[in-house]
């Protein structure tokens, strides 16, 4: 769908007359003053820090010592913490990726329709993504508490012995608590956007799948699918690189805890930055990350761009 | 399945079923019940933290963490909203959140708008055109973690550090290509036909651009908007790194700030965040209807 | 454009916001710095950085000269003072340092020597009054070297117990870390119903959560079973015979411990004690007056404090003082001292100490008005007396961080006692090793 010059428009515009066409002459420079600022602002702010990173991860040593090196990547290949921590963050985004799919799909296709209440369903469900990421990490902290917590505590009422459900203190189920408190928070992102995407089906193919008298699921997979594929795409997307740099939640759920059992990348990272002083050592584990981001991305781009007409 | 792109503006928002079952009456009351009930749940999951933060701003010391946890019986108390905004400075961090959010959101939206618009409409060649959209996308990859430390250096030598100017600059930076993708989308579905018709009439490109595009493209822009507000006015590392004192620091580094070595203090830190809640949930709730719209609009169709 | 519908409600969440915003306005208190000399002064969240804030108030007041305090989380303090004394910024006139940070700032150089200061004032340093543990502490090499920081709040840990549970049970005060374990078994089997709501009394109670935490309870033990950090020459023997023993011990505590302690940091761990839910803990002093708070306490009264038991060593509390430092590139390094030298005043000092900040000049830890209103002065200056240092290496942070996580992963059953102190100790080596010069 990209806005290409072989469109039936371009040959209306060889039909101008002159005044229009020296205007498309004066505009053949506009589209880079246009886009001009962005990449001004956005090369600024990114220049810097990559020739910073680049610089410190690739030398090691200090004051006179300084020697171009490899030594931080090689480093990275027999350290247990970053190999646990690349673990995590696959788990992590893996995870909170399918389950914050599948509610957001659900909760989008029951309000796809017009019910009773559907605009303050809509409002209520969309909440928690617009919470301070500080701020969903102290409740869930509070709720997830095992004693005073409201979580054990609703669930002591009902009967069940709470002793072992040490939820962000145990090592089994401090990770799923961690990816439960994400799924809370940005389901809705999900939800938004699919339900975006299926408003923006129009009625027609329906039509056609009932006149041909297929099944609610066969409608789903042949018609609903294979239309709603960009929303999905775009909302993959733009959620797995969020989750493999997330950080903020589990900062304040657990540090990383217990152990290292919730340390994802990104908390490496910040633990060898800030409480190691070891900058070098960071930026090659956030080129690793980084890597790995781009190659997703670019797996999601030429699914999204494959679309497009030729 | 090729759309025509005029057509799909014609949709009806009916009560007719976008996925059409056959099924009996009482097979309709189990279907219709079940709805409810699992909108229902999904309401209790998604709100029960969020009461439990207000009762938690609301309960005395000894409350909260009565065992078992109090849903409802306590005596409420307003000592904490007091703390949070007399005793402290949460007013003047409300105030720095709202000009950081506010500023920067409409500088990305101003940049970036323009920026999409000369990427999709404007001739440039497709390739530099796509690779320019994808080089944008991918300065959103880097964990903020390891770009605060260049970034504090750079903002440093600029001397603004612990200024609410240059959380301006990287939030419009964090926003800029978020906001150049989602528009990006919205301006590829409207035809260019439009445009060419104003510029025929004698109105020039940018013109057309403010007269007849942009209107079109309103509910994008405000469902763009308030993701880039919730992403500003939520955002904690860049803020914390990059201010120093009171003078520049925002609700969520205040509201960080409540954990203290001995304790946490859970009445300040719930009533802040209630308050740092309220005005992009006013925000948000007043434009909702745009979002969904707005979004369906474009980006979510490629 | 679609019909506006339901914009009742928006209008009038809107206009909320705008009261805020308005109120805001109000309650924000950013007038203009006097036209005399203003400085800025980086301090940790909590009764510390309270207590300095009314500080800074009275010394404008006395003086006209403003003292701007920035607040920072325990969590981040570290990293901003040093990523911002380190980058140069002179943003801050006065940092607090925690002290087990104060060799690695002290060693990078960062700090400026306070005896030049005190000798342009006719002064050889700081008085006699303050305590020599604490004063020890802010000089590097420990005890002997220049002075860089001035002790200011006297933390010392402290054994907390509930002495009415003790003594319904025929306990007495522990003197020995076995005595707390027979305690602790004693009261988690008989009081299975007996705090408020008729909930569990654990035994023991104590922070887990994995870097600062853990390692600051884990201490008084490990100590106590005569195990060391280090041995002369600087190598870590964290995995000798009696460290591996004194791990064994902390899980064995751990068995009479509430449901998660594995996380628990401090907040959680007073909670358990305030709430009656918890009989004994290691703690720091600024608790005490929390007990006796209708608004937070439920157990008025009911708690009394000691210092550390012992095992095979005598019983020896880590301290923990906040120290007050001058980065090296203030530009009103003059008027930070001056600041610096009447904030360590004994008048002001006292003033901190009403404020439940404990002192570190013995004159006040004897003072009729003082004691009469903290009454576990005694117990804090013993336990202040007799403390130890956590290891004054510049590469704490690290060490104390990767010793964490062992010990968190020992006490949550990942790792046995044995295995965590082996790898402990493999990955302290490491980090000697990486940063030997």
């Amino acid at each position: 769908m990209n806005a290409d010059s072989d469109k039936p428009g371009s040959e209306m515009r060889l039909a101008q007359p002159s005044r229009a066409r020296a205007a498309i002459r004066r505009e053949r420079g506009l589209p880079y003053l246009l886009v001009a600022p962005a990449v001004a602002v956005l090369l600024a702010l990114s220049i810097y820090p990559l020739v910073y990173l680049v610089k410190v991860a690739f030398q090691t040593g200090s004051g006179d010592a300084v020697r171009w090196t490899f030594a931080n990547f090689e480093r990275l290949a027999s350290d247990g913490f970053f190999l646990t921590a690349l673990w995590h963050t696959l788990v992590y985004a893996a995870t909170a990726l399918t389950f914050e799919f599948l509610l957001g799909l659900g909760l989008a296709l029951l309000l796809d329709r017009s019910i009773r209440g559907r605009a303050v369903f809509r409002a209520i469900l969309l909440i928690p993504m617009m919470l301070p990421s500080v701020v969903v990490g102290v409740v869930w902290r509070l709720m997830l508490n095992p004693t005073s917590g409201a979580i054990n505590g609703t669930l002591q009422g009902a009967g069940m012995n709470t002793d072992r459900l040490t939820w962000t203190a145990s090592t089994a189920l401090a990770l799923p608590s961690v990816i439960a408190v994400d799924v809370w928070q940005w389901t809705p992102f999900m939800f938004l956007v699919l339900l975006a995407g299926l408003q923006a089906i129009p009625q027609e193919p329906y039509e056609a799948a009932l006149i041909d008298g297929s099944s609610a699921w066969q409608t789903f997979r042949h018609v609903t699918l294979p239309l709603l594929r960009p929303a999905i795409l775009i909302a993959l997307l733009l959620r797995t690189m969020d989750l493999f740099r997330v950080f903020d939640q589990i900062f304040i759920l657990t540090q990383g805890g217990p152990g290292n059992a919730t340390e994802t990348v990104s908390l490496y990272v910040y633990r060898t930055a800030f409480r190691f002083s070891d900058f070098g050592y960071a930026a090659a584990m956030s080129f690793v990350l980084l890597a790995m981001t781009n190659v997703v991305s670019l797996i999601y781009i030429r699914l999204l761009q494959r679309q497009e007409p030729a | 399945m090729k759309r025509d792109v005029g057509e799909t503006r014609r949709r009806r928002h009916t009560g007719t079923p976008r996925h059409p079952i056959k099924v009996g009456r009482a097979g309709y009351a189990v279907r219709y019940a079940g709805r409810y009930g699992v909108l229902g749940l999904a309401v209790v999951v998604t709100l029960a933290p969020v009461y439990w933060m207000i009762t938690m701003s609301l309960k005395s010391e000894v409350d909260q963490f009565a065992v078992p946890p109090r849903w409802f019986g306590f005596s409420p108390t307003l000592a904490h909203y007091y703390d949070a905004f007399f005793a402290r400075s949460f007013g003047g961090y409300l105030l720095t959140s709202v000009i950081a959010a506010g500023l920067s959101t409409g500088c990305a939206i101003v940049v970036g708008t323009l920026a999409a618009y000369g990427l999709t409409r404007l001739t440039m060649p497709a390739k530099l055109g796509r690779r320019l959209s994808v080089w944008i996308l991918s300065t959103r990859m880097f964990p903020p973690i390891v770009t605060a430390v260049p970034l504090f250096l750079m903002v440093q030598g600029i001397g603004l550090l612990d200024s609410v100017a240059s959380l301006v600059i990287v939030y419009t930076a964090f926003n800029l290509p978020f906001v150049v993708w989602m528009m990006r989308g919205f301006f590829q579905e409207v035809p260019r036909e439009m445009e060419e018709a104003a510029m025929v009439d004698g109105d020039s490109r940018l013109g057309a651009l403010w007269r007849v595009v942009l209107p079109l493209v309103t509910p994008g822009l405000a469902a763009t908007a308030v993701f880039c507000l919730i992403i500003s006015w939520n955002e904690f590392l860049m803020a914390l790194v990059l201010t120093q004192t009171d003078a520049a620091m925002t609700l969520p580094v205040g509201i960080a700030g409540r954990v203290t070595q001995y304790e946490i203090k859970w009445g300040v830190m719930s009533a802040a965040g209630v308050v740092a809640m309220v005005p992009i949930l006013a925000f948000a709730m007043s434009v909702q209807r745009y979002l969904v719209r707005g979004l369906s609009m474009g980006a979510v169709k490629g | 454009m679609q019909k506006k519908s339901g914009s009742l409600p928006s209008t009038i969440s809107l206009c909320l916001s705008l009261l805020l915003i308005a109120c805001s306005f109000g309650a924000c208190r950013r007038s203009a710095a006097p036209d005399g000399k203003s400085l800025t002064l980086a301090v940790n969240s909590g009764v510390e950085g309270d207590a300095l804030k009314q500080a800074a108030r009275d010394y404008e007041t006395q003086t006209g000269v403003r003292v701007n305090i920035a607040e920072f989380p325990y969590a981040n303090l570290f990293e901003k003072e040093l990523i911002d004394l380190g980058a140069g910024s002179g943003a801050y006139d006065l940092i607090m340092l925690d002290d087990p940070w104060f060799p690695r700032f002290a060693e990078r150089e960062l700090l400026a020597d306070l005896t030049p200061m005190f000798n342009r004032r006719n002064l050889a340093g700081p008085d006699d009054d303050f305590l020599r543990s604490s004063l020890a502490l802010c000089r590097q090499p420990y005890e002997t070297g220049a002075l860089y920081a001035l002790p200011y709040v006297g933390n010392s840990q402290l054994f907390f117990y509930r002495k009415d549970l003790l003594e319904n049970h025929g306990l007495k005060e522990p003197v020995t870390w076995d005595d707390a374990l027979a305690a602790a078994r004693t009261i988690s089997e008989r009081e299975s119903a007996g705090a408020p709501g008729g909930r569990q009394v654990y035994g023991y109670v104590m922070r887990a959560a994995q870097g600062n935490a853990v390692v600051a309870d884990f201490m008084p033990i490990f100590w106590a079973f005569g195990a060391e950090m280090f041995d002369a020459e600087g190598r870590p023997t964290v995995n000798s015979a009696e460290a591996v023993a004194a791990l064994r011990f902390m899980l064995d505590l751990g068995k009479y411990a509430p449901p998660g302690y594995v996380s628990f940091n401090a907040d959680e761990v007073s909670a358990h004690l305030l709430q009656g839910t918890a009989a004994m803990s290691i703690n720091w002093p600024a608790w005490i007056s929390a007990f006796d708070d209708p608004e937070r306490s439920r157990v008025i009264g009911k708690m009394a404090f000691t210092t550390m038991p012992a095992a095979k060593n005598p019983g020896r509390a880590e301290i923990g003082n906040w120290l007050i430092a001058i980065p090296r590139g203030s530009k009103n390094a003059d008027a930070a001292f001056d600041f610096l030298v009447w904030a360590t005043s004994r008048e002001q000092m006292k003033q901190s100490a009403l404020r439940v900040n404990p002192p570190t000049r013995r004159s006040l830890f004897e003072d009729p008005e003082l004691l009469a209103r903290f009454p576990a002065y005694p117990a804090q200056l013993r336990s202040l007396e007799t403390s130890k240092p956590r290891p004054r290496t510049p590469l704490w942070n690290e060490i104390e961080n990767t010793f964490g996580i062992f010990l968190s992963k020992a006490n949550s059953g990942e790792l046995s006692p044995e295995v965590a102190m082996n790898q402990a100790n493999v990955e302290i080596e490491k980090i000697i090793a990486r940063n030997r010069r």
